[in-house]
């Protein structure tokens, strides 16, 4: 495999090195921050080369208006950088993946990553209001705008938004920015000590007077690891003026024990993913969390060093099991994709077996036929489409 | 297939009396909401059932026959309207098929009426957020072809943001689900791609929406300034402050004096220039205090007065007639262009004093009465269309308002869809490449090229939906 490395500067730079792949017989790996390049199945371009694309050098703020609460940046800006644009006029840009410092705006939306947050704030898709890329035949399109609102014309930026990179290389983006609350205080309970009383106790939760930031579900090992406890916990981040704040803190208190733990812990929880661990998300109806949290306690937990963290507004639970414990986890997941929405983020070789290929379906595979007709960008990530699409080109369909 | 055997075979499948082709049965389904276009379509079709209606797209699509769904009609850019093609109704498909309440979801069919599904959930303490002015008649299918919006998505966010899952009928007659409701979704984003694609990329067969618990308490203030710029600068201010009403919505005199005529006189001011209707809900407690920083915010940017309503009655009042302000603006002349451009919010002030350059130039009234905290603006001028000069006055007074908005930075719609109305605005955001981008998407779903033909995207490799087959 060569390993030749285009390092555009410009969208016109994007255009230029995907032509010359295509021109090439090769295709191309997008490469941001580079910080979780082994997430998502392995790239495969089958017989032809895969070229490097580095987008990072494709960076810088466009245009920032803090009054419209709105913000372009070209694709390989990080989040650190939009977060120290935006902190000094009390806002921010309410994404908060798991994310390494070098993390960019482009692949945090290309992947669509998301954070605690999300159940405040939404998912990438939530808060992107205008994309530029380049497809997989070289043209530069633009989706949505730089306005808050707008409907003109089909979606194209939600088409981009957990791609991947498959359908184009984000260059540019637009993304709406939230007044970051003023005052804020972080409350842990213990949760029930009777497994039975989760499920109550969590539906009592959804329906409290609350307006969370974030709600979360910690497990006792990656509670130590946040500082929050010893032992399985919920944590919620709470904003709002004094007497809203004070209100929902004796609501809380009105369910079980309630202790300060400091803002400090959603950091720690936002960095506390170790690199070479293998992780999946698992996933049902919000109402389903605590049989979902009891199943990975009965078929995960056993995995040395295996630990979890539950979205409880929307019925999300990530587990993360140490590499050493990667075939184990392979063993286990067709039982669990059986029974629950499992997405894999980070997995071994094995365990990508197990799981569906996602965008296989026959409008995903024409689409991604549109876009990018010879699978030139990130093939192989979302697993290669199965048979209702015609390959374009004899290598672009792998058994 | 003439027109005559299609009536037949689709009255086969629903019954006669659920196919329309005299041209008086017809005439209703002429025009939407927006009265300024025509177009006949060659039959009306009016499925009941969901199986039925399966078996009526099939129908079409074995016949290779053009199509257009249509809702409530109260689009406001002729997007519903079907030119020589069937119109494919879908407003007696109101079933709310199931009500999840732990989870906060509703499974609805196409033809619910926006305003029935908070109804029928209310028992539950829940509500459907997006509340478009029309949604006493509009439907959740119309919402999710447009995406619509509504004063209170300053907020809560779009109809993109309240709906999980879709079962979808493509033009072909494939029926495929997008999105998901029992976990996360992964691969491509086909759900957000079909909310909001205007009827072009199949029929919605039944929608599951998210649901809202009802908010503790509410608080409706009406900020009454006598100028619109203090009233812009106003709304700047509490967006900056950090503060997210509910809902902001700004109506300036001419829009005041038209409702204040009407049956819906809310009692606003009407020696105001405009006047802001704000709306806060959340929890009880520090509701007050929140309430109170609005209320020193419109003062500091030179609001006259602010009040607070005082019980249920005065703040249905009050929404009352900022609902029915289209309506209200209706009664003074035979009709009305509706308008709905953004612009970035900052840019209030010197965009509406532009707009209202604009009407004095071509001699007409301009009402705005729009969702400022969006800087969504919906510009109205009602005119004569019988009127020829009048109204070529009014197309032009609507294309400059529209560069004005675009050069501002803004969109030419925000929540009323592209339709017919719009499709000469398309080139001033979107370049040829993007356009075509558009297009190929549009193929993936449709690639016989019949569904709403002629909407949306004005480019030339699109214009085979255009020269769609027309039936007579
Ligand atoms: C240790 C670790 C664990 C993580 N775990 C999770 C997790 O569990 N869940 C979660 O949601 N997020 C997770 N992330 C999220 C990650 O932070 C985001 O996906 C993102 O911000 C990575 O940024 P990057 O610039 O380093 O991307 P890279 O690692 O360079 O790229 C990530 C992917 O995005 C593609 N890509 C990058 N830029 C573009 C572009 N401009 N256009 C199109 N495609 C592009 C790449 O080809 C690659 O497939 C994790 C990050 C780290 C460091
Ligand atoms: C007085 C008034 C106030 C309004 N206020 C607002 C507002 O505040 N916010 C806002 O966003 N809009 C507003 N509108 C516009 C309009 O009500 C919305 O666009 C609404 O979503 C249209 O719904 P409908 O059922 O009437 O759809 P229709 O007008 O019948 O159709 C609209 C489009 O949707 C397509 N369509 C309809 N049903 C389906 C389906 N099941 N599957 C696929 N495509 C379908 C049609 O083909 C057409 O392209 C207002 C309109 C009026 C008249």
């Amino acid at each position: 495999m060569s390993e030749i490395v285009a390092i555009p500067r410009s969208t016109a730079d994007v255009v230029d090195a995907v032509r010359a792949a295509e021109a090439d017989g090769a295709a191309l790996r997008i490469v941001a921050g580079g910080s979780w390049l082994d997430a998502a199945r392995p790239i495969d371009g089958g017989d032809r080369p895969v070229r490097r694309l580095d987008v990072r050098a494709v960076t810088g703020i466009v245009e920032y208006v803090p009054g419209d609460l709105t913000l372009t940046a070209r694709a390989g800006t990080t989040l650190a950088e939009i977060e120290e644009a935006t902190r000094p006029h009390g806002l921010w840009l309410p994404l908060d993946p798991y994310a390494a410092p070098g993390a960019t705006l482009g692949a945090t939306l290309a992947t669509a990553s998301w954070g605690t947050l999300a159940a405040s704030n939404g998912l990438p898709r939530d808060l992107t209001i205008g994309v530029e890329f380049v497809d997989g035949r070289g043209m530069v399109v633009r989706g949505g705008g730089r306005v808050v609102k707008n409907v003109a014309g089909f979606d194209l930026v939600r088409l981009t938004i957990g791609a991947w990179g498959t359908l184009g290389v984000i260059t540019e983006a637009s993304v709406r920015l939230r007044a970051r609350p003023t005052s804020e205080c972080s409350l842990a309970l213990d949760l029930p000590p009777r497994p039975e009383a989760l499920a109550p106790f969590l539906r009592a939760l959804r329906t409290a007077p609350l307006t969370p930031l974030a709600m979360e579900l910690v497990d006792a090992p990656l509670a130590r690891a946040t500082g929050v406890g010893d032992a399985d916990a919920i944590v919620v981040r709470l904003a709002g003026n004094a007497a809203a704040l004070a209100a929902q803190r004796r609501v809380l208190a009105a369910l079980g024990a309630v202790r300060e733990v400091g803002n400090a812990c959603w950091r720690a929880l936002a960095t506390a993913l170790p690199a070479d661990a293998w992780t999946v998300r698992l996933s049902q109806r919000p109402a389903r969390l605590a049989a979902l949290w009891h199943e990975t306690t009965a078929r995960a937990l056993d995995l040395d060093g295996a630990w979890r963290q539950g979205s409880i507004e929307r019925g999300v639970v990530r587990l993360v099991v140490p590499a050493r414990e990667g075939a184990a986890l392979a063993l286990r997941l067709a039982t669990l994709a059986d029974r629950w929405q499992v997405i894999g983020e980070r997995l071994p070789l094995e365990a990508w077996r197990a799981l569906p290929v996602p965008a296989s379906d026959r409008l995903s595979a024409t689409i991604r036929r549109a876009f990018d007709p010879l699978q030139l960008l990130n093939p192989g990530v979302l697993g290669h489409p199965v048979a209702a699409s015609a390959p374009a080109h004899p290598w672009s369909l792998h058994t | 297939m003439n027109r005559d055997a299609l009536a037949r075979s689709l009255s086969a499948i629903v019954g006669e009396r659920q196919v329309l082709h005299r041209p008086s049965e017809l005439l209703v389904y002429a025009s939407d909401g927006l009265p300024g276009y025509r177009r006949e379509p060659a039959l009306a079709v009016f499925p009941r059932t969901r199986e039925e209606l399966v078996a009526v797209v099939r129908l079409l699509a074995r016949e290779r026959v053009p199509f257009v769904p249509r809702g409530a009609g109260t689009g406001l850019s002729g997007g519903a309207l079907a030119d020589g093609s069937v119109l494919l109704g879908l407003n007696r498909l109101t079933r709310v098929l199931s009500v999840d309440a732990e989870n906060r979801l509703a499974v609805v069919e196409p033809g619910v009426v926006n305003v029935h599904l908070t109804r029928a959930v209310a028992p539950h303490g829940l509500h459907y957020a997006p509340d478009p002015s029309s949604q006493a008649a509009c439907t959740i299918g119309g919402n999710v072809a447009e995406n619509a919006g509504g004063p209170h998505c300053l907020k809560y966010g779009v109809t993109l943001n309240h709906v999980v899952a879709l079962t979808v009928i493509l033009p072909d007659g494939d029926i495929v689900s997008l999105g998901n409701a029992d976990g996360e979704d992964e691969g491509y984003d086909l759900l957000g791609t079909f909310v909001g694609s205007e009827g072009c990329f199949g029929v919605a067969l039944d929608v599951t929406v998210r649901l809202s618990p009802n908010p503790q308490a509410v608080r409706t203030l009406l900020a009454d300034f006598t100028s619109l710029d203090a009233a812009a600068r106003a709304t700047s201010s509490i967006i900056a402050a950090g503060i997210v009403p509910a809902a902001l919505e700004m109506m300036d005199q001419a829009t005041i004096l038209a409702v204040e005529a009407s049956i819906y006189a809310a009692g606003y001011p009407v020696d105001a220039a405009a006047v802001l209707l704000l709306e806060l809900d959340g929890l009880a407690d520090g509701i007050d205090e929140d309430a109170d920083r609005l209320r020193t915010i419109c003062l500091g940017s030179g609001a006259r007065s602010v009040r607070v309503a005082r019980d249920e009655g005065e703040r249905t009042r009050l929404w009352q007639g900022r609902k029915k302000a289209f309506g209200a603006m209706g009664r003074v002349s035979s009709h009305l262009v509706v308008q709905d451009a953004v612009i970035p919010r900052t840019r209030l002030p010197d965009v509406l004093r532009a707009i209202a350059l604009i009407g004095e130039r071509e001699g007409l009234t301009v009402c705005n009465v729009f969702h400022a905290g969006d800087g969504n603006l919906h510009p109205n001028i009602p005119y004569n269309a019988n009127d020829p000069e009048e109204s070529a006055r009014v197309h032009r007074a609507m294309t400059a308002i529209m560069r004005t908005c675009v050069e501002a930075g803004g969109s030419v719609t925000g929540e009323h869809g592209i339709g017919i109305d719009k499709l000469d605005y398309m080139p001033l955001i979107f370049s040829e490449a993007s356009l075509d981008a558009m297009c190929r998407l549009r193929d993936a779903f449709d690639p016989a090229r019949r569904a709403n033909p002629g909407k949306v995207v004005p480019i030339r490799s699109c214009r085979e939906w255009m020269q769609a087959p027309v039936l007579r």
